[in-house]
């Protein structure tokens, strides 16, 4: 047990909280926008899914684990083109769409890999790239902080910068004022000239950047291959953690750090011996009981916030 | 209001055969010989009793997930579980079985029950939260799926897990326990029965019941239901237990019905199927039985030109999710001039 | 009286509208060739009846809404309006009814949205802030910048939306019945305003169905009647009869009232000292005393969101008082719930027909049915006995005279008037011992609006003590026997209604007197 409790104050424990929480990050940047903009985007989960495939296969095939990030970037983008397509032009349900994505996805790279390689479980055979880490001069050698915060994944340092980048954007610009305006009252913003259509489709977009990096974090980063379905749930638990971020971006990330370290306590813990099952269960409860505890703490504050 | 619900129905049908062939003609276009894979994906179901039988296999458990769905979403729930408590339903029922030696006219029915209680955690808890805390269904239920499947793979290793064989998975079933089939060189069992009836039942309680007028109003928003002094918690909460129940129910009558021992490594995919075919019937209890044959005759065909030609059977994941979104298009279905084409000039004059 | 038109100008239009018309793509026909002229420098008044399609002519103007046909001519030349920043630049501003302001933004923000000044990739606050401030004092309306909307009264939100209409070198003012959300002197103030505002050159449409306020401000007047222009003519050439006729297509006799003592009356309702201090802040009271009497009709007046809606929460049991007490005829009902209060003889007329009173897409039968699906006379055990249901439904249709294709239909598929008088079917014929109404005709057609007036007078005859909200102070006054009015979660005064005008309401709405 000194040996969990040595190993959980490590520099090496807090290091992995940042690198797990990187994609539950990034891709909670991404529905942060388009839940201000009226349109939750339960398919964030198949855009990270794609953007995960196609990085994988477009740095296989051209050598450029550059051109395989922004192939993952267009496929997320891709996938808030669909999003759009289905709930602005078919007016079809907002959530349906987004599960609709998530099937397809699933489904769409499996086919994919499949018939590139003759394989659906995993990419083996494809001789993909991964993004470079970042060794940060002078950070690096300080003792325990050069540990935890020098030699992560570059899009580990573009998730963290991408937290008060999308808080100015939101509470700052132009866009971002419309986006809030369209989300919080359609009618209205539509009556002000604003398009209703148009914002919305910026910030699936912007959703689809921000999940296809997420996803090529996983493929080539966190791991060097794509495996079907492997974003195990993150683009929904990027959803729970914007929800506790009370759809602020500095709350998201803090959200996004908790939901990630219980991931890394239950990978530490693992090692201790105890049932792996259980432990990979634990994230999914946690997040649960943090959205109960977060709505509980909502509805007293409202009680509370009211009295004369 | 009847003439209006056919021509939904109609369209639905002509999208739902639409996409089919938007998707698999170029598909099939592919390979050296696309009108064998056509004609294989589109008739071979038919070809023989068996593929029929499998039809209605898979559309056994789907109608049951299904039905699990409606009766949420007709009450407001936007409620996701069912996959899992299809899959903690089976598991449940798998271990009762092995563990509980009893005469199997009594030990069925309990495994069952066993089953539906445990697998209606992954709907109920989602309830139950929302409910007491405000915190969305929706996303609860998404990570209820992933921590049933991990809860239950832990009972599968340490308490189930036979280590004689070469995969994970649990003992054999004692033979008696397992559904006989009732039609001869099929696997169709009871439970198909039980499901047509399930759906009926179903109906009948949405429509016919004070209770079932009671969802349905629960449904339309909480503002109606408190006016008239309902207690729509209770009975959303209520709701959301029964359909995890259901759902867990499917996943026992899946493991008894086609499985000799459990061997899910994951969730299996019935309770996504259940959302779609929910929804191709539009929340219509007695739809979701055609709906269910429809996607069953789908993974059918799938299945056949997967191993005659080696197209992937994801393609029919590919036609649902986009059926999905045509069939839930409101500029689809709303399309005055597609609606007159259906309804034609005997729906005016019945105007 | 005032005459604010100066008939020997020369009269220029400024908009003509030639033909226009619209048809929704479900088939509504909502304007169907209209056709006449907004001259440069009047204050034009649109009138007609709720769902004539005044609004829906003035958002084709706005550029909110497409017309199907015609054209519309701006200084003589015409012009495809495709949205309201085109309406814009015209300088064509609109202030909504239901207004168009973001409520989490403040001002600066809501009057700067869609064309914020930048530095940079940024919004430039200060230049939003001092633009308000500029406009605020052009126009002598007096607002900080810097506040969140959603925190200012709705007078003031008002002026807000009229400078954000303001803002873009407006030329012409179209206002969408202004006056709905305020108290008279509120009004009064309003149309010193819009009188200023016509006085540096702004031209001013402004819908409304109030003949005294038309008379007051406007100069010349169109009428609309089922999306056909009737009357387009001088004001000043026209009687109040032949506007109210022209307005309303037929004679419509109101409903009147008749003196009563009812001070021996039983009381049904008696509310002690309640106070609810929990929830939305408009819907908050303050050590509440009312008693209602059987077979009278309690009016409360008040500014929206005045405490009027907490009354009406705590009385159906939506809400349990956090101090005070509550009785229905001598039974304690503090801590009653909806149900409790239903059975014991409340009935309730919410002032949402398709988000309280019913469900949109539910048939007839399940609307009207809702509530009494439990009686025995409706069931079979478990079971819904469905013929018995249809044939109580058809009997309601008849009696309130609800027009309808079917049982079956859905509700929506029913006019504002229809539906409210399908609600008030299920909520009247339970013969209650207290009934509430909230905004009871609220944007229906005058003949249902007569006919739902008469089923309340029946009532109270009958011996049903009544709780009328309304922010239509005609109407309050027009049914009330007493009336007691509102401000700040509180009421102000109970006064008879022994002649009562609403000058005499006003200055207790705006909390300037109080009962002593």
């Amino acid at each position: 047990m000194m040996d969990l409790a040595a190993s959980l104050l490590s520099p090496e424990f807090f290091a992995a909280i940042l690198r797990v929480s990187t994609p539950i990050i990034l891709v909670a940047m991404g529905v942060l926008i388009s839940e201000r903009a009226g349109v939750v985007n339960i398919g964030a989960e198949g855009m990270m899914l794609s953007g995960a495939f196609c990085g994988v296969v477009f740095s296989a095939y051209t050598g450029s684990a550059t051109v395989g990030l922004i192939a993952a970037i267009v496929a997320g983008m891709v996938g808030g083109l669909f999003m759009s397509f289905a709930v602005h032009v078919l007016r079809a349900n907002l959530f349906l769409s987004g599960i609709a994505l998530n099937l397809a996805a699933s489904a769409g790279t499996i086919l994919a890999l499949f018939s590139l390689t003759g394989e659906k479980g995993i990419s083996g055979t494809l001789d993909s790239e991964v993004l470079p880490s970042v060794h940060i001069p002078w950070v690096q050698d300080l003792p325990v902080l050069g540990t935890i915060l020098s030699g992560h994944h570059i899009l580990t340092y573009v998730a963290f910068l991408s937290v008060p980048a999308v808080a100015i954007f939101m509470m700052r610009t132009p866009t971002g004022l419309r986006m809030r305006a369209v989300g919080e009252n359609p009618e209205a913003a539509k009556a002000t000239g604003l398009s209703v259509i148009r914002l919305q489709l910026q910030a699936f977009l912007l959703c689809g950047v921000f999940a296809g990096a997420g996803g090529a974090f996983l493929s080539m980063g966190y791991v060097s291959w794509f495996s079907q379905n492997m974003t195990a749930g993150r683009g929904f638990i990027a959803l729970a953690a914007e929800v506790m971020g009370a759809g602020g971006a500095y709350g998201t990330l803090a959200a996004s750090l908790l939901l990630g370290s219980v991931d890394v306590l239950a990978i530490a813990l693992a090692g201790e011996g105890l049932p792996s099952e259980l432990l990979q269960a634990a994230p999914y409860v946690v997040t649960v009981l943090a959205l109960a505890l977060y709505g509980l703490r909502q509805a007293k504050q409202k009680t509370i916030g009211t009295v004369h | 209001m009847i003439r209006s619900a056919f021509a939904s129905t109609a369209i639905t049908v002509g999208f739902c055969l639409f996409v089919l062939l938007v998707v698999l003609v170029p598909v099939a276009l592919l390979y050296p010989e696309p009108g064998e894979v056509l004609s294989r994906f589109l008739l071979g179901p038919f070809e023989k009793t068996r593929y029929m039988g499998n039809i209605v296999e898979l559309a056994t458990p789907s109608m049951l997930t299904a039905l699990a769905v409606v009766l949420m979403f007709r009450c407001g729930a936007f409620n996701l579980g069912v996959e899992g408590s299809f899959f903690l339903g089976g598991l449940t029922t798998a271990a009762m079985v092995l563990w509980m030696p009893l005469p199997p006219l009594v030990g069925i029915p309990l495994a069952l029950l066993a089953g539906a209680i445990v697998g209606s955690l992954v709907c109920g808890i989602p309830g139950i939260v929302k409910a007491t805390t405000g915190a969305s269904e929706l996303v609860s239920s998404l990570m209820l799926n992933y921590a049933a499947v991990f809860i239950g793979l832990f009972v599968l290793n340490y308490y189930l897990r036979d280590p004689t064989a070469a995969m994970l998975s649990s003992d054999r079933f004692p033979a008696e326990y397992r559904f006989e089939s009732l039609i001869p060189r099929t696997r169709i069992h009871i439970g198909s029965i039980v499901a047509v009836v399930a759906c009926i039942i179903g109906a009948i309680y949405l429509n016919r019941t004070s209770q079932g007028l009671e969802v349905r109003i629960s449904g339309t928003g909480n503002d109606f239901s408190r006016h008239l002094g309902l207690n729509s918690v209770a009975l959303n909460i209520r709701i959301q237990v029964i359909g995890g129940m259901i759902a867990a129910f499917a996943g026992g009558i899946e493991m008894l019905g086609l499985y000799s021992r459990f061997t899910w490594q994951n969730t299996t995919g019935n309770g996504w199927t259940g959302v779609i075919v929910a929804i191709i019937a539009r929340d219509n209890p007695i739809l979701i039985i055609p709906a269910a044959l429809f996607i069953g005759y789908l993974q059918v065909g799938g299945d056949l030109v997967s191993r005659a030609f080696g197209v992937p059977t994801e393609i029919v994941s590919l036609i649902q999710a986009l059926v999905m979104i045509c069939v839930t298009s409101v500029a689809i279905f709303q399309h005055p001039a597609l609606r007159k084409f259906v309804q034609g000039n005997r729906g005016e004059a019945a105007q | 009286m005032q005459m604010t038109g100066d008939e020997t100008a020369p009269q220029k239009a400024l908009v003509e509208f030639r033909e226009i018309g619209k048809t929704y793509p479900n088939g509504t026909v909502a304007l169907r060739n209209v056709s006449f002229q907004v001259i440069e420098g009047d204050i034009l008044a649109v009138c007609g009846e709720n769902g004539a399609g005044k609004s829906t002519l003035m958002k084709i103007l706005a550029g909110i809404e497409q017309p199907t046909q015609g054209t519309i001519h701006y200084e003589g030349r015409q012009k495809r309006i495709a949205d309201p920043n085109v309406a814009g630049d015209m300088g064509i501003g609109m202030v909504h009814q239901h207004f168009s302001l973001i409520r989490s933004l403040s001002v600066a923000e809501n009057l700067a949205l869609g064309q914020e000044p930048r530095r940079g990739l940024l919004i430039d606050r200060r230049a939003a802030a001092d633009r308000v401030r500029e406009l605020a004092q052009k126009f002598s309306l007096d607002v900080d910048p810097e506040t969140k909307v959603g925190s200012l009264s709705v007078a003031a939100q008002q002026k807000v939306e009229i400078l954000k209409a303001l803002s873009r070198n407006t030329r012409l003012l179209i206002l969408d019945e202004p006056s709905a959300v305020l108290t008279p002197q509120e009004t009064q103030e309003l149309f010193e305003q819009l009188r200023s505002l016509r006085a540096r050159g702004v031209t001013i449409i402004f819908i409304s169905h109030k003949l005294h306020e038309v008379r007051a401000l406007a100069n010349r007047i169109t009428v609309i009647r089922s999306g056909e222009v009737v009357e387009d003519g001088v004001l000043s050439e026209m009687s109040d009869a032949a506007i109210s006729k022209l307005v309303m297509g037929v004679d419509v006799t109101r409903a009147s009232r008749n003196q009563r003592d009812l001070s021996a009356a039983t009381p049904v309702v008696v509310v002690k000292k309640a106070t609810v201090a929990t929830g939305d802040s408009d819907r908050r009271i303050d050590a509440i005393d009312l008693t209602i009497r059987a077979g009278e009709i309690l009016g409360i007046a008040g500014v929206d969101g005045s405490g009027q809606e907490g009354v009406v929460d705590l009385l159906c049991g939506n809400v349990q008082p956090d101090e005070g007490d509550i009785s229905l005829l001598g039974r304690p009902m503090a801590l009653a719930t909806t149900l409790d209060w239903r059975r014991a003889g409340m009935a309730h007329l919410p002032g949402d027909r398709f988000q309280i009173g019913g469900a949109p897409h539910m048939s007839l039968v399940d609307n009207v049915m809702a509530g009494s699906h439990r009686d025995k006379q409706f069931t079979r055990g478990p079971f819904l006995r469905v013929d018995a249901m249809v044939a109580r439904t058809n009997e309601l249709i008849k009696t309130f005279n609800v027009r309808c294709l079917g049982p079956r239909e859905p509700l929506n598929s029913l006019s504002g008037g229809n539906a409210q008088k399908l609600v008030a079917a299920r909520e009247f014929s339970s013969n209650p011992k207290f009934l509430i109404v909230n905004q009871p005709t609220r944007g229906i057609d005058v003949a249902a609006a007569a006919m739902i007036h008469g089923e309340l007078l029946r009532l109270s005859q009958n011996g049903t003590a009544i709780l009328l909200v309304t922010s239509d102070l005609d109407e309050l006054l027009q049914l009330s026997d007493r009336v007691a009015v509102m401000f700040d979660g509180r009421i102000a005064v109970v006064l008879e209604n022994d002649g009562l005008t609403p000058e005499r309401l006003g200055p207790y709405m705006l909390g300037l007197e109080k009962a002593s």
